[in-house]
């Protein structure tokens, strides 16, 4: 008989990385403002990572490959700062030209 | 949207968490004994102060990206964006993956962080009330910190010593006692595992992979890393004069 509380196990890891990205969907629908909006994406993508390096270090002793986890979660990591660095230049772009960046307001492409 | 709507999707959230904190336990202990065989590799075999370690993480990470979507102030936001970032490399740290964690404290709290504040100062209005504590007593205070904070930081630093290769002597050691009459051909191949193993999440391990099977992932991200550069820079940078103009007009 194990505590659930005291050993740990994968799951553990797992059940918080996906309470983590419902935190970052709850964000994503809920604020209007274009910032909180890909921090939110942000931390979804810490999630998907946590969820990850779980997998990677739950199975490291059965398989040999186990850096295969980590090496992706790097890979995600350098994907998240590009998706960063593009879309606030794009936030940017949006209050230049509408000064807000609310996104219910920005309706251009609708109809 | 609608503001009752809003409140009850706000109340929905709070119970969800609520039942995760509640249910969590028993949710890993059901998945435990549906797993029976599974589970013994899944279990972490931790002490009590790990799984209190463990607990306070979680309850940083999701404290914090509560407050991120819940602040009204941005720059308040990020401040705990950082945290969260904070406590997700301590669990990165828990998971044997050390140098993700630096990664994760050098790119996101770093790097991604320090973008989002500067967007944030470009569209905000200045502050009224800015926090520097005037006048000389406050900075010379802030330079005695700071230097005392050197000071520690550095005779911490004066101490390390090269302690891997002696790591991978015992394991090599450990190797052999446990191999001593084991097949000569299988001893081997058992003996750079159990080397390997204590290199699991090393800045060596990681590199020696995304180097050998990973290589080409690897560069696939470097072009989508420049095209992202020179993506941004095409975006951001005013296309008409009237964007200049409306930019000099702006206070």
């Amino acid at each position: 008989m194990t505590s659930a509380f005291y050993d740990l196990t994968v799951s553990h890891f797992l059940i918080l990385a996906a309470a983590l990205f419902m935190i970052g969907v709850a964000g994503v629908l809920l604020r209007r403002n274009a910032i909180i909006v890909m921090m939110s994406i942000e931390l979804m993508l810490n999630a998907a990572n946590i969820t990850i390096l779980a997998f990677s270090r739950g199975f490291a002793g059965e398989h040999r490959a186990a850096f295969q986890g980590q090496t992706f979660a790097l890979i995600v990591i350098a994907i998240a700062a590009a998706e960063a660095a593009v879309g606030l230049a794009i936030v940017v772009t949006v209050f230049r030209s509408r000064r807000h960046s609310d996104i219910d307001r920005l309706t251009l492409l609708k109809n | 949207m609608n503001q009752v709507v809003v409140r009850w999707l706000w109340v929905s959230i709070a119970a969800a968490l609520v039942v995760f904190f509640v249910a969590a336990p028993g949710l890993a202990l059901a998945a435990e004994h549906s797993a029976q065989a599974e589970v013994s590799a899944h279990t972490f075999k931790n002490s009590k102060a790990v799984a209190f370690l463990f607990w306070f993480l979680a309850a940083g990470t999701l404290g914090g990206s509560i407050f991120v979507i819940t602040r009204r102030n941005m720059v308040t936001a990020v401040m705990g964006m950082v945290a969260t970032f904070f406590a997700i490399a301590g669990l990165f740290l828990m998971l044997y993956a050390s140098f993700l964690a630096v990664m994760q404290v050098l790119v996101y709290a770093g790097a991604i962080m320090v973008l989002f504040v500067f967007v944030i100062m470009i569209l905000n209005r200045p502050e009224d009330e800015p926090w520097a504590i005037h006048g000389l007593l406050g900075k010379g205070m802030a330079a005695i910190g700071l230097l005392y904070l050197f000071k520690r930081l550095a005779s911490i630093l004066w101490q390390v010593k090269d302690t891997h290769g002696l790591v991978v002597e015992k394991a090599q050691l450990a190797a052999d006692v446990v191999l001593n009459h084991a097949d000569p051909g299988v001893a081997a191949g058992t003996k750079e595992l159990i080397t390997r193993s204590y290199q699991f999440g090393s800045v060596e391990g990681v590199g020696y992979t995304l180097f050998s099977n990973y290589l080409f992932p690897f560069e696939a991200v470097s072009i989508v890393l420049l095209v992202a550069v020179v993506g941004a820079i095409a975006i951001a940078r005013p296309l008409h004069k009237e964007a200049e103009m409306a930019d000099q007009e702006a206070p």
